[in-house]
C-alpha cells in the first residue's frame, strides 16, 4: 500500500512543477521592477535623429501620452516589432523612438557617421514599417542608462506629465497590448 | 531552392518518425512482428532526411543566402567559414535542428547496434524515440523553422554571429552538450521500454547502461568545454557562474551519475530496479526542462535565447506528455516490482544507494536553486535572486561526505563486508593524503587557511584511495603487473571517473584559495609584480582580423627576468555588429594559468589592464576531461560488444 503511493509521488511532484511553470510563462518575469515605475521621465537634451540642430528634452515632451520605445536597426526583435508598431501608431497612438546606438566608441571611431545611420534607419523603416513620430538619438547612452535600459527593445508608456507609468522589456505584440498598455491608456483617459 | 528542399526533408523525416512512433509500439502490443521489423529501417531513412535538411542549412550558411532569415541574423559574408558552419546552432532555430540531427542519430544507432535485443523490447525502444522525434520536428517545422525567408526585402549582409560564439570552444560545445542531452533519452526509452513490457529484469540494465554511459560521457565533455569557453572568452577569468543555462545542463548530469551508479547495483546484483527506473526517466526529464528553461525564456539568464510564449507553451505542453506519461506509467507499473538480492549495511549497494541519495539531493538543490526565484515571485512574494554563494555554500557541505563516500565505496564489496577488512585501507588512505596534502600545500603556501587544507586533503584522498584499491586489487592473486592487466575496463572507467573528479575538488579549492587579480593602469615599459611574475606593458598595437578590429595589449611575463611568455590580450570590436569583445590572452600551465584581459585607454597613453594568476584552475578542466573520458571507455568494454556481434552472427 505505501510502495503505492510512493509509486505516485514523482507524478504529483512534477505536476506541481508544472503548473509554476505554466504560470511563469506568463506572467512575465522578463519584467524588470524598475526604480523609475512611477517617477519623471529623467532629465535629458538630446539630438533629433534624423533632423540637424533640433534637440528633445524631457520638457519638450510633455503634454501628450506617449510610448518611448528603446529600438536599433542592430537588433532583430525591434524589426520584429516595428510592423505591430506601425499599426499602433495608425489606431492614434503617439510612439517617439529612442534610437540606441550600440558600440560606438570614440576610442575606435573618431567622428560618428550620422548620415549612414540615417540611410540605415530609413531603409529600415521604408521596408518593415515607420512607427516613429519622431527619434531621438542617444548616441552616449546616456539616458537609456538612466532609464535602466537593459537591451532592445524596450517600451516605456509615459503620460502627459511626464511620468513613467509602465516598462515592458522585449517584444509588443497584440497579446502584450491588450494585457498591459491598452488597460492603462484606457486609465488614462 | 536548397532551404525549401531542407524544409521539404525535414516534414519527410517526421512522416517517417509519426510512422516509427506508431507501427513498432502497436506491433509490440499485438505482437505483429511485420509491424516491429520496419523501426530500424524507418529509424535510419528518418536521420538521413533530417542530415539532408541540415546540410541544406548549413549549405545556406557557407554560400551566405541572406534571403533566409536564420543566416541573416546569425551568419554574414565576411565570417570565417568554420563559424559560418557553427553559425548553423549559433541560434535558437538552428540549434534545434541540431538537437534533432542528435535526436535521429542516436535513435539510428540504437537501431543499427541493437540486433541482439529481443523484438518486443527493440521496437518498444525505436518507437519511444520515434515519439520523442515527432515533438521536436512538430516544434521545428511549425514554430521554429530555420528555413524561413525574407523574401522579397532581404538584407545584402548578415547581422554576424554573436562574437561571443566565435571561439572554438563554441564549435563544440553545444554539440557535445546536445550529445548528451539527447543520448539520455535513449536511456529514457529503454526505461519506457521496459515498463511497457513490464519485464524490469537486469537485462535491462545491461542493455541500457553502455548507452547511458555513452551520453554521460557526451554530457561531462560538453560541460567541461562550456566552462572553458566560458573562462577564455568571457574575459573575466571565472569557469562556473550558477547561471541557470549551466544549471540546466548541471542537473542531468548529476542525475546521469547518479543513474549510472544505480545501473550498475541492478545490472549486477538485481535490486534498486524501480529506483534505476526512475532515475532513468528523470536525467531525460531534465535535459528536457532545461530545455524548456533555456528556449521559453521563463527564467532570466546571460545567456537566455530569444523568447516566444508559444514556443515555451508547445515545450511545457511536450514536457508534460512526456514526462507526465513515463512517470504515470512508472506509478502504474512500478509496484509489481521486486527486489531479489539481500545486502547488509556495510556493502557495496549502500554506499552506491548513498552516492545516489548525495546526488540526487544536490539535482534538488539545483533545482530549487533555479526554479525558486520564479516560484517565489509565483507566490506574490516578491523577486529574489539565488546566486552563487547559495550554491556555493551548499555544495561545499555536500561534498565532505560525498568525497569521503567515494573513497570508501571501491574497497566495498557486493553484499557484505567485514569491517575489519576496511579499516587498514581507509586509515591507510586518511593518513597518506593528509600527509601529502599537509606537505604539498605547506610548502607551496604561506598561508594555509583548515577550510582549504580540508579541501584539498578531500581531492587528494579520492586520488589515493583510487590507487590503494588498484593495488590491493592487482595483487590479490600474485604479481602487481599480472593483476593490472586483470581489472577489467569498467574498473578502470571508475578510476578514471573517480580521478577525474580528484582533480576538480583540488582544482576548485586551490583556484578559488590562491588566485590573485589585480586591476592596473600601465604605460608603455611599466612593470607590475603579480606572485613571483613581473608583467612588463609592452604597448598596443592595432589589429585587423576577418571581421573585427581592434587593439591587443602587449605584455611580457618575467620571472627572475628572464621572458616566461608574452601575452597579446585584445579587445576587439566586430564590424556588423559593433560589438566590443575582451579576448583575455591566457598562459596555460599544469600548475598555474596566466590571465590577462585589456580594459579602456585611459588619459595619457595609459591602458587600463586586468591580470590574473590562477593556480591549478586547468585541474578543473583536466578532471572534467577524464570524467568524460571514463564514460566513453565502456565503448571499449567487450561484456557489451560480445552482445552485438554474436547476435549479428545469428542473424
Amino acid at each position: 500500500m505505501n510502495r503505492k503511493y510512493l509509486a505516485v509521488a514523482p507524478l504529483l511532484v512534477f505536476a506541481c512543477v508544472c503548473v509554476f511553470l505554466y504560470l511563469g510563462l506568463f506572467a512575465n518575469p522578463r519584467e524588470i521592477q524598475t526604480g523609475r515605475l512611477g517617477q519623471q521621465m529623467p532629465e535629458f537634451s538630446l539630438p533629433d535623429l534624423m533632423q540637424d540642430n533640433k534637440q528633445w528634452t524631457d520638457a519638450s515632451l510633455k503634454g501628450d501620452v506617449y510610448l518611448l520605445n528603446v529600438w536599433g536597426t542592430w537588433c532583430p526583435t525591434c524589426l520584429a516589432e516595428l510592423g505591430y508598431l506601425t499599426k499602433l501608431r495608425e489606431q492614434g497612438v503617439k510612439i517617439i523612438g529612442l534610437y540606441y546606438v550600440q558600440g560606438y566608441d570614440a576610442d575606435f571611431d573618431g567622428a560618428f557617421d550620422i548620415q549612414a545611420l540615417r540611410d540605415e534607419v530609413n531603409d529600415m523603416l521604408q521596408r518593415a514599417g515607420n512607427p516613429y513620430q519622431s527619434n531621438i538619438l542617444d548616441l552616449h547612452r546616456t539616458l537609456s542608462l538612466d532609464l535602466g535600459v537593459s537591451g532592445a527593445p524596450e517600451t516605456f508608456l509615459v503620460d502627459k506629465n511626464g511620468t513613467i507609468l509602465l516598462h515592458h522589456t522585449g517584444d509588443i505584440n497584440p497579446r502584450v497590448w491588450r494585457a498591459k498598455f491598452a488597460p492603462k491608456i484606457q486609465e488614462l483617459k | 531552392m536548397i532551404p525549401e528542399i531542407g524544409y521539404f526533408s525535414l516534414t519527410l523525416a517526421m512522416v517517417l518518425s509519426v510512422l516509427l512512433c506508431i507501427f513498432p509500439l502497436w506491433g509490440a502490443h499485438t505482437g505483429n512482428l511485420r509491424l516491429m521489423r520496419a523501426a530500424p529501417s524507418l529509424a535510419i531513412g528518418q536521420f538521413a532526411f533530417v542530415l539532408i535538411s541540415f546540410a541544406a542549412l548549413i549549405y545556406a550558411s557557407l554560400t551566405d543566402d541572406f534571403t533566409v532569415s536564420y543566416v541573416a541574423y546569425h551568419s554574414s559574408s565576411t565570417l570565417p567559414w568554420y563559424y559560418k558552419i557553427t553559425s548553423t546552432w549559433g541560434g535558437h532555430e538552428g540549434a534545434i535542428l541540431l538537437w534533432l540531427v542528435m535526436q535521429a542519430g542516436w535513435t539510428a544507432v540504437v537501431a543499427a547496434r541493437s540486433k541482439s535485443l529481443p523484438w518486443v523490447l527493440r521496437a518498444r525502444v525505436l518507437g519511444v524515440l520515434g515519439f520523442l522525434g515527432v515533438g521536436f520536428m512538430m516544434y521545428t517545422l511549425l514554430l521554429s523553422s530555420p528555413f524561413e525567408r525574407l523574401l522579397p526585402y532581404f538584407p545584402v549582409e548578415g547581422r554576424d554571429l554573436n562574437p561571443l560564439l566565435q571561439d572554438p570552444g563554441m564549435i563544440i560545445h553545444p554539440p557535445l552538450l546536445y550529445m548528451g542531452y539527447v543520448g539520455l533519452s535513449v536511456a529514457f526509452s529503454f526505461a519506457i521500454a521496459a515498463l511497457l513490457t513490464g519485464k524490469l529484469d537486469n537485462t535491462w540494465a545491461k542493455w541500457s547502461r553502455p548507452w547511458t554511459m555513452t551520453a554521460w560521457g557526451f554530457l561531462s565533455l560538453g560541460i567541461t568545454i562550456g566552462s572553458w569557453w566560458a573562462y577564455s572568452e568571457l574575459g573575466w577569468g571565472g569557469w562556473w557562474f550558477w547561471d541557470p543555462v549551466e544549471n540546466a545542463s548541471l542537473m542531468p548530469w548529476l542525475v546521469a551519475t547518479a543513474l549510472l551508479h544505480s545501473l550498475s547495483v541492478t545490472e549486477k546484483r538485481g535490486v534498486f530496479k524501480s529506483w534505476t527506473v526512475l532515475l532513468a526517466i528523470a536525467a531525460f526529464s531534465l535535459s528536457l526542462l532545461g530545455t524548456f528553461i533555456v528556449r521559453s525564456g521563463i527564467i532570466v539568464s546571460v545567456h537566455a535565447f530569444a523568447t516566444d510564449p508559444d514556443r515555451g507553451l508547445f515545450i511545457l505542453a511536450f514536457l508534460g506528455i512526456v514526462v507526465g506519461g513515463g512517470l504515470a506509467l512508472y506509478a502504474m507499473r512500478v509496484s509489481q516490482v521486486k527486489s531479489e538480492g539481500r545486502y547488509k549495511f556495510v556493502s557495496r549497494e549502500v554506499a552506491l544507494w548513498l552516492n545516489n541519495i548525495f546526488l540526487v539531493v544536490a539535482t534538488l538543490i539545483v533545482l530549487l536553486g533555479t526554479l525558486l526565484p520564479m516560484i517565489h515571485k509565483e507566490m506574490g512574494l516578491g523577486s529574489i535572486s539565488i546566486g552563487e554563494p547559495f550554491f556555493d555554500k551548499m555544495f561545499a557541505i555536500l561534498i565532505v561526505p560525498f568525497a569521503i563516500l567515494m573513497g570508501i565505496g571501491p574497497f566495498l564489496r557486493w553484499k557484505q563486508n567485514k569491517w575489519a577488512f576496511l579499516q587498514n585501507k581507509i586509515l591507510m588512505s586518511i593518513l597518506l593524503s593528509v600527509v601529502i596534502t599537509c606537505a604539498w600545500l605547506f610548502s607551496s603556501y604561506d598561508l594555509v587557511k583548515p577550510l582549504t587544507l580540508l579541501a584539498t586533503t578531500l581531492g587528494v584522498y579520492i586520488a589515493v584511495s583510487t590507487l590503494v584499491d588498484i593495488y590491493t586489487k592487482a595483487t590479490i592473486h600474485g604479481s602487481l603487473s599480472e593483476g593490472l592487466k586483470r581489472l577489467g575496463v569498467s574498473y578502470w572507467a571508475m578510476v578514471l571517473g573517480h580521478v577525474g573528479m580528484a582533480f576538480v575538488i583540488a582544482g576548485v579549492t586551490l583556484t578559488s584559495a590562491y588566485s590573485v587579480e589585480r586591476d592596473v593602469s600601465m604605460k608603455q615599459g611599466e612593470v607590475v609584480k603579480l606572485n613571483q611574475y613581473a608583467y612588463r606593458f609592452e604597448g598596443v598595437k592595432t589589429i585587423r582580423g576577418m571581421n573585427y578590429s581592434g587593439h591587443a595589449g602587449v605584455v611580457s611575463v618575467l620571472q627572475n627576468n628572464e621572458l616566461v611568455t608574452q601575452l597579446h590580450a585584445e579587445k576587439r570590436r566586430y564590424d556588423i555588429g559593433m560589438q566590443f569583445m575582451t579576448e583575455a590572452a591566457i598562459d596555460a600551465g599544469f600548475t598555474r594559468d596566466l590571465y590577462l584581459a585589456l580594459g579602456e585607454q585611459l588619459s595619457e597613453g595609459a591602458w587600463s589592464l586586468r591580470i590574473y594568476h590562477k593556480p591549478f584552475v586547468r585541474w578543473i578542466w583536466i578532471g572534467g576531461v577524464l570524467i568524460a573520458l571514463a564514460g566513453f571507455m565502456i565503448l571499449f568494454d567487450k561484456r557489451y560488444r560480445r552482445s552485438a556481434k554474436t547476435s549479428q552472427e545469428a542473424l
